[in-house]
């Protein structure tokens, strides 16, 4: 019999082997790029099925080499990795059909695809793993797949704009690896379910370990204020990547800042939690004010992605279930549709040569497809109902009004009506204005490719906003799991795997 | 014999050493930051498994002595190794950027804000 925690594996294991195997297969090629995408298809399968079976029974987890669990390297799934790990896969596939229908075969970077598929391990690590040392090396491999797509590339007047990116994450990782260091040396584990064992009973190293982790995650999620990198470099990317980097990679951030700070660290951090919920809603206003004041496509977009790491964060700094939940709900919505509104810019850029706001016109003529998915996506980032958008939002009002924290809801009220405004910019001068010295671009078959892929995060993203009964309901399991600390100590302590061994059966008399 | 005090003062030298070159404008400085950095953390691990002495090799060979722990240099290992990787592509990205610009640091390289309006017609 075929355990299903063994299933955990695969989300890791499968993207580096195709990564190895499209390396071999050097030239890039139809097959190449069946290769590819079978291999995401097959992960977000295994991601899909992980989800379909923890929201139902409760959290896998699996000890991989089979040692006694304290000492063994655990990979688990509860039901907050595995909804993660489901969104985060498919937005990947997406991402990567879209690179497909962006550039052909020809002018193909033979380097692109092996490296997606490295970032997606990384990623689908960081959500999987229950050990905080093996967080630091998905995020490492993560990174390093980033700082090479980044620049792969780039022209010579982009990489020095890359170069923010790979200076403020080479020194978050430094500061990871430091707090790992500290934490072996400090509670004797890395394994996170043991770390909140040790740290439960008022431990105070625990803010300090707190004040470095939330360094990390700062950097990684592009928080205020260490955010500067971000709208910056992002720009710089293919729109295929962009859509990968902006769906992908500061929604981990919020994973491990939720897995560590809600499931992990106890609760009274003391200075840390005075600084999270200022610094959650500075990085809110703060990105919606940048990208108002910003006038090409893809520069806006991504200093929305600041803004909406802003709400996230806001959620978890709130902490009461509800907020928790809707910390979930907004994360999970942002996964789909920036990555999609991303995707949007980048045609929009194919289609006329530039996306700077000046420049474009007419484009509602000439791709009305494109521009009604940018107008779904554009009004759930800013949370009109019943788009997806609106229900997390919709949570998070209530999570503010009842702890009665007025200024989160007034300052959540005009964060949201930046973005309306910063999206209606877009709109109105790449869709719907005709200016008399732009003329109408012509689409080619690669647009409609692209819309195709771009439509299918819309079609997600309306079903998730439609069926929100059952989003919410995975939201709530996903954030009732964040927050169920002895729930995750007894999944990962229980990790399947390998053979029973003398310490498993004293456990099992013991219990 | 060491003492936690000079440990904790030559990581949190490097540290500072580090972090003040990486962001340093002249390329080499900035790798060289990025080197010391690394190495400070791999310090903080090492000192993380404490006092060597009167400690053994963790191997079984009889001595009586209690072995040292051996964990922090499975990490140390890891990390050193990614730090290589960092460094050697932080290497070839200067140099590139060195051939671009025909400078040696990013004053050379525009630094401007793209898509500020009119940037374009500056440039």
């Amino acid at each position: 019999v075929i355990d299903l925690a063994n299933l955990l594996v695969l989300p890791v294991a499968l993207p580096v082997a195709t990564a190895l195997l499209l390396l071999i297969l050097a030239r890039p090629s139809r097959v190449r790029r069946l290769v590819g995408a079978g291999s995401a298809l097959v992960v977000l399968g295994a991601a899909v099925a992980t989800a379909w079976f923890v929201l139902d029974r409760g959290g896998i987890a699996l000890r991989l080499g089979a040692w006694p669990v304290p000492f063994s390297i655990v990979l688990s799934a509860d039901a907050l990795s595995a909804t993660f790990l489901a969104f985060v896969t498919f937005t990947a596939l997406v991402c990567v059909v879209y690179g497909f229908a962006e550039t052909s075969v020809e002018d193909e970077h033979p380097l692109r695809l092996p490296l997606v598929m490295l970032l997606t391990a990384g990623v689908n690590h960081a959500l999987l793993t229950a050990d905080l040392f093996n967080l630091f090396v998905a995020f490492e491999v993560m990174l390093v797949s980033s700082y090479a797509l980044i620049t792969l590339e780039a022209d010579d007047r982009e990489i020095p704009r890359a170069l923010p990116y790979l200076t403020v994450n080479v020194i978050g990782s430094t500061v990871f690896l430091a707090a790992c260091g500290l934490t072996y040396g400090w509670l004797g584990t890395l394994n996170l379910a043991e770390i909140a064992v040790r740290l439960d009973g008022g431990d105070p190293r625990a803010a300090w370990l707190a004040a470095l982790l939330l360094a990390v995650v700062g950097i990684k999620t592009a928080m205020f204020p260490l955010f500067y990198w971000l709208p910056r470099s992002y720009p710089v990317l293919p729109p295929a990547l962009a859509g990968l980097f902006g769906g992908l990679l500061t929604k981990v951030g919020v994973y491990v800042l939720l897995r560590l700070f809600v499931t992990v660290l106890p609760e009274d951090l003391g200075p840390v939690d005075d600084v999270l919920l200022p610094a959650a809603l500075t990085t809110m206003v703060v990105g919606g004010l940048g990208a108002l004041s910003r006038s090409s496509v893809q520069s806006i977009l991504s200093w929305h992605i600041v803004s909406q790491i802003g709400f996230m964060v806001t959620a978890v700094a709130l902490r009461s279930p509800l907020a928790i939940g809707a910390a979930v709900a907004i994360t999970l919505h942002n996964v789909l549709v920036k990555s999609s509104l991303l995707l949007t810019g980048g045609s929009i850029r194919g289609l006329a040569g530039t996306d700077e706001l000046a420049r474009t016109g007419h484009l509602y003529r000439a791709a009305p497809w494109l521009a009604a998915a940018f107008l779904l996506q554009a009004l759930s980032l800013a949370g009109l109902p019943p788009l997806s958008g609106f229900w997390g939002k919709l949570l998070l009002f209530r999570a503010g009004t009842e702890s009665g924290s007025w200024t989160v809801l007034a300052l959540a009220g005009v964060a949201s009506f930046l973005t309306l405004a910063s999206m209606l910019k877009i709109w109105l001068a790449v869709f719907w204005r005709e200016p008399e010295d732009v003329s109408v671009p012509v689409p080619g078959r690669s647009l409609r490719l692209q819309t195709a892929a771009i439509g299918l995060l819309v079609a997600a993203a309306l079903a998730v906003g439609l069926g929100a009964e059952a989003f919410l309901r995975a939201a709530r399991a996903a954030a009732g799991a964040a927050a169920d600390r002895p729930g995750y100590i007894r999944i990962v302590r229980d990790a399947e795997g390998g053979r029973a061994t003398e310490a498993d059966a004293a456990r099992g008399d013991g219990r | 014999m060491t003492s936690p005090v000079e440990t904790a003062v030559v990581v949190g030298v490097l540290f500072a050493a580090g972090l003040y070159l990486l962001l340093d404008r002249n390329y080499l400085r900035s790798l060289i930051g990025f080197i010391t950095l690394a190495n400070a953390a791999n310090v903080l691990i090492l000192a993380m498994s404490g006092d060597p002495t009167e400690r053994s090799a963790p191997v079984l060979d009889g001595k009586p002595l209690p072995p040292a722990d051996p964990l922090p240099q499975a990490l140390i290992l890891t990390a050193i190794v990614i730090g290589f990787g960092v460094t050697a592509y932080l290497a070839y990205l200067y140099y590139r950027l060195h051939v671009d610009t025909g400078g040696a640091d990013l004053s050379q390289s525009t630094g401007g804000d793209e898509d500020v309006p009119g940037a374009e017609e500056v440039r």
